[in-house]
């Protein structure tokens, strides 16, 4: 849940990169720490395995300046992918603002990507949030791949698996050349302030 | 497309996945390759290809076997730490105590069970948090050294003044759980009967607290209660006490408080065991704190 100070004018809030296994998110963090460098608040702290999986999660701070006369503070974090770490990847989630759900756009991680948002859902609910409630943006990661001749999903299946009921705004990207990460974090950023504009009408 | 063609298709195939660390969905690749060069024998090369690929399998088989042992996480930089601690403190703007927990427990969730340990030490000293910090020490103690340990860590609270009886039922209980669990035959002894029996409270209709200490010293403040269960009463203090709800932080000992009840008033202490914001409802906003009554 943001943080929001009234006296300081200040809203410190919360955006999780959420997504299966080694589709994308530290990587979309990564590029959005060399794009916005001079928006970067902190230092970028990942922990990783030797295989470069993300162990506990990844975190971002970010500043966007002032907004109608409030400091916007924003904390980016991806959750670890991997099955195993269920635990901690609930407890990342905890508090989120907005979420960015990265799919994998390689047609055999159709069903994790699904089996992932579910995960998501599942997570919110717990939580006491809905998914159709919660600002959520999709990113449709490692479009790039299709050059070099490998078989993806068209951005119309993965819509159809993942955004039929959710209709929410979504992406095609490639974060690892930094394509489509501005456009989703600018369209998570602007729903989540939104949303606390209508839950705590700090824009007054 | 030619048979070299496919077979270099789907071990390019194979790499990209390989490189982008989908281990299992590589191995498959790849053992789709192999099996259809071994279909079609006449391809260019196709021996030294099949001895290649067989390298790789058993290469990524290792890997695979290397990422799902990778079950403990290692102890990470004190700076690291630090910051799980506080990124993952949830309270930490209402409830320092509580705060504290949630750091305490972060690090053991994110496995860094030996500063979590030094976490929980510290917050076994808070009556309010005392039994959940006892079953976190207990769980870390198993993590670090062994369950032995653990049963051995109980066994001086036995024997200490610390826990009271119920609070040590109440662990052991816990304890029990994770040894019957366990593939081990350890021996975990028993709470000797001398179960503590609460005096009979009466009921309180409403309290004066007389601040000893911080901002508010010398000062006194009448609350209504507006539940009980027992030795714990309700109070309900509006948001616009801010200063009020700051001072009572939850672990504080009150030591000058006049209990109201129908039939009688007595003086009596009491520490501040819980303090939580209501979310909804008419009351929304306000504070609902939980004060246990002392045995004086």
């Amino acid at each position: 849940m943001a943080i929001f100070n009234l006296n300081k004018k200040e809203i410190e809030c919360k955006i999780v990169f959420y997504g299966p296994g080694r589709c994308g998110k530290t990587t979309n963090l990564e590029q959005i720490f060399k794009i916005y460098h001079k928006q970067v608040a902190g230092e970028m702290v990942s922990i990783n395995t030797e295989g470069d999986r993300t162990l506990f999660f990844d975190f971002l701070p970010i500043e966007l300046g002032k907004i109608r006369g409030c400091d916007i503070r924003v904390q980016l974090y991806t959750v670890p992918g991997q099955v195993q770490y269920a635990s901690t990847r609930k407890l990342v989630l905890r508090g989120v603002d907005g979420v960015v759900f990265v799919a994998d756009s390689f047609r055999v991680r159709r069903e994790k990507n699904m089996i992932s948002l579910q995960d998501l859902q599942k997570n919110l609910k717990e939580y006491g949030s809905n998914i159709l409630k919660t600002p959520l943006v999709l990113q449709y990661n490692k479009r790039d791949l299709a050059d070099q001749d490998i078989p993806l999903m068209p951005v119309k299946m993965m819509e159809r698996d993942l955004n039929r009921q959710l209709k929410v705004p979504s992406f095609a990207a490639s974060a690892v050349n930094g394509d489509g990460v501005g456009e989703t974090l600018k369209k998570i950023l602007k729903l989540t302030l939104i949303k606390l504009q209508k839950d705590l009408n700090w824009a007054k | 497309m030619s048979l070299v063609e496919q077979i270099k298709k789907k071990l390019n195939e194979a790499d990209v996945y390989h490189t982008q660390g989908l281990l299992n969905e590589a191995k498959i690749k790849y053992v789709s390759a192999k099996e259809f060069i071994e279909k079609n024998k006449q391809a260019q090369n196709s021996r030294k290809i099949l001895v290649a690929l067989e390298k790789k399998i058993k290469a990524i088989e290792t890997e695979i076997i290397k990422v799902d042992r990778e079950t403990k996480p290692p102890e990470t930089s004190e700076r690291i730490q630090d910051l799980i601690k506080d990124l993952f403190s949830f309270s930490k703007d209402n409830d320092s105590h509580a705060a504290d927990f949630e750091g305490a427990v972060a690090l053991a969730k994110f496995g860094q069970y030996e500063r979590s340990l030094k976490e929980f030490n510290k917050l076994i000293g808070i009556e309010s948090l005392r039994v959940v910090a006892a079953k976190n020490i207990l769980r870390c103690r198993v993590e670090i050294f062994s369950l032995k340990d653990a049963v051995a860590k109980f066994e001086e609270w036995l024997s200490g003044s610390l826990l009271t009886s119920a609070q040590l039922s109440e662990i052991r209980m816990f304890l029990k759980d994770i040894i019957d669990k366990s593939i081990d035959d350890i021996y975990l002894p028993e709470i000797e009967s001398s179960i503590e029996y609460l005096p009979e409270i009466l009921d309180i209709s409403s309290i004066e607290i007389q601040f000893d200490q911080g901002p508010e010293k010398g000062k006194s403040v009448e609350f209504d209660v507006s539940f009980q269960s027992g030795n714990i009463i309700s109070l309900i203090i509006s948001n616009q006490n801010k200063e009020l709800i700051d001072d009572l932080s939850v672990g504080l000992k009150l030591n000058n408080i006049q209990f109201y009840s129908p039939i009688a008033m007595f003086p009596g202490a009491g520490i501040v065991a819980s303090k939580t914001l209501i979310k909804s409802g008419p009351k929304k906003g306000n504070y609902c704190l939980d004060i246990k009554i002392l045995n004086q």
